[in-house]
């Protein structure tokens, strides 16, 4: 007998999305970056945020004001800049504070939490000055081999933001030809995660091919097509690469120049397809993938 | 020293071609050669070894590995996670999952940048200053370099610049250990068990290590560039030998393949 009730659909609004983010909170950005939700968090005017994350996302989000501390293993533009504007600026005035590490402490710090415990030991960075940098890194004898290692503590984000390629109605995820670089950590780690998803597709679809679901239940969704511009979405489209020179261009200026690009794609469009609009159909058909 | 290097021959290829060329022919078939964002000599130096010596080679870009040596060109990437790095992969892997594998490292090759090196070829892509919390320069962080430089059978420094800001007595802060206090066990002792450093490249000359203790000796200046300038642009006693030869200038064929199959665009023969 199917049950009497209707299952919950788990499809919430970009509003109440980052209404349950509050200020102070430890956030966690997936990569291919959750744009639309980044730019949501810029409008809130969010404060004091601990961000874990990498690239234009956490740039843009110090540029904003949003964050107090960084965990992150590469704050660089890429092939743009050799280090994200926003970050050096904020880094340099001791604005914020970064939690140094690297990606193979970072995952290990992500894994301890997602498996419930207080630390996993890693090997990388041994030697180096990362736990005089980092204290919460402890140098230990290994209680087997006594080898010389660090415990990683576990990271735990409050909430955790990710853009797949399409999920159902009920959080059931697939990110297209890949389970995202880091987003899995990122969600096993997290007390919640929300997932912005290009498409929502039938829970037949889903069922047809289980193995191709890459977050399975406990998520919320929110429909964003484009979301990740100007940041690429695989299988949908590449990276808006003027777009992402103008931001690099205006942080490395910083001040009015930094603010007109903030105010202009992230302040004045009030949700996201207002910002779809300012940026134009055309741009966005543009950015095909090959 | 360098006065036999005829001038028309020193004129036809860029510092970073000879660079590139130098590192391509160092690189062995079978070997696995993993490259980081943000450096295009190396990048066009493990395309150029595929193409020219290497069809078991595998190369490793942000997580896709993959082996082209069937395709007429690679070309070097022109933007940050530019599809075309990735689209010809064999298979990709998440952050999480790429240092799953470590004990089959001993054929993995990696390239490390740096803001600062010092003498036993420790680095630091952190930043300079005294006070972590008041950088006077914010670098990008260690990116995977830690783990990678603790584990992978060899790797080299390569870096676009060669100043004495740059190549210090001590670095401020150390993100890869190269050969820790210069002590020839010093990686053992840490229990670190990849190879460690084999070269450093410049845009003036390539460096390796003395055996006791490990310390950057200069190895060949590139041609145009003399010892004195080395010296001049070292922030500390470089070991530097009698005789210093001039590094090898790439042969046509060479330059043939990186300029039609690698770096069409001519990356790097375009100015810093």
């Amino acid at each position: 007998m199917a049950s009497l009730s209707l299952r919950r659909e788990r499809i919430i609004s970009e509003h109440d999305a980052v209404g349950c983010i509050a200020d102070g909170m430890t956030i966690a950005i997936g990569e291919p970056h959750p744009m639309a939700l980044v730019r949501h968090i810029i409008r809130r005017g969010l404060r004091n945020l601990t961000v874990i994350g990498s690239g234009l996302a956490l740039d843009i989000l110090i540029a904003a004001g949003c964050v107090r501390k960084v965990i992150s293993y590469y704050a660089g533009g890429g092939y743009w800049v050799p280090v994200a504007p926003a970050f050096r600026r904020a880094a340099e005035a001791g604005l914020i504070e970064v939690w140094e590490c690297e990606e193979g402490i970072l995952t290990s710090g992500l894994e301890a939490a997602g498996k419930g415990l207080p630390f996993l030991p890693w090997r990388g960075g041994v030697g180096t000055s990362l736990p005089q940098v980092n204290p919460d890194l402890k140098v230990f004898s290994d209680p087997i081999n006594g080898e010389t290692l660090i415990a990683v503590p576990a990271i735990i984000p409050d909430v955790t933001l990710l853009h797949a390629a399409e999920s159902d109605a009920y959080g059931n995820v697939r990110h297209c030809g890949g389970p995202g670089w880091i987003d899995l950590f990122l969600h096993r780690a997290a007390r919640r995660t929300i997932v912005q998803v290009e498409k929502v597709i039938s829970n037949e679809e889903i069922r047809s091919n289980p193995w191709a679901t890459t977050i399975n239940s406990g998520v919320d969704i929110c429909r964003m097509p484009y979301g990740a511009h100007p940041f690429y979405s695989r299988g949908y489209y590449v990276q808006d690469k003027p777009l992402v020179a103008e931001y690099f261009s205006a942080a490395n200026v910083g001040g009015a120049e930094l603010g007109h690009f903030l105010d202009t794609y992230c302040r004045e469009p009030q949700s996201h397809a207002e910002y779809l609009t300012a940026i134009g159909i055309k741009r966005l058909l543009d950015l095909h993938e090959y | 020293m360098n006065t036999e290097i005829p001038v028309e021959q020193t004129q036809s290829c860029s510092v970073q071609e000879i660079m590139a060329v130098f590192l391509a022919r160092d690189l062995v078939d079978g070997e696995q050669l993993q490259v980081g964002v943000g450096l295009p000599v190396p990048e066009a130096a493990v395309r150029l070894a595929h193409l020219m010596h290497g069809p078991n080679m595998e190369l490793i870009f942000l997580g896709a590995r993959m082996n082209v040596a069937h395709l007429d060109s690679i070309p070097l990437p022109q933007f940050g996670w530019d599809r075309r790095v990735v689209r010809w992969a064999e298979s990709y892997s998440d952050t999480g999952h790429r240092f799953d594998h470590v004990n089959d490292w001993a054929k993995r090759v990696f390239f490390v940048g740096g803001i600062q090196v010092d003498p036993q070829g420790n680095t630091n892509l952190i930043g300079i200053g005294e006070d972590h919390r008041r950088l006077k320069f914010r670098g990008p962080g260690s990116v995977g370099t830690p783990t990678l430089t603790t584990h992978v059978g060899r790797y080299y420094i390569v870096l676009n610049t060669h100043t004495a800001r740059t190549f210090v007595p001590k670095c401020d802060f150390i993100s890869t250990v190269g050969w820790g206090d210069g002590d020839p066990n010093a990686r053992s002792k840490l229990g670190l068990p990849g190879g460690g450093p084999r070269y450093c490249v410049t845009p003036l000359c390539v460096m390796d290590f003395t055996e006791s203790p490990k310390r950057l000796r200069l190895r060949s200046v590139h041609p145009g560039v003399c010892v004195d300038e080395v010296r001049d642009h070292t922030g500390f006693d470089l070991v530097i030998p009698d005789e210093v030869p001039i590094t090898a200038l790439p042969t046509p064929a060479e330059l043939t393949v990186l300029r039609e199959r690698v770096d069409p665009g001519g990356l790097l023969r375009s100015p810093n």
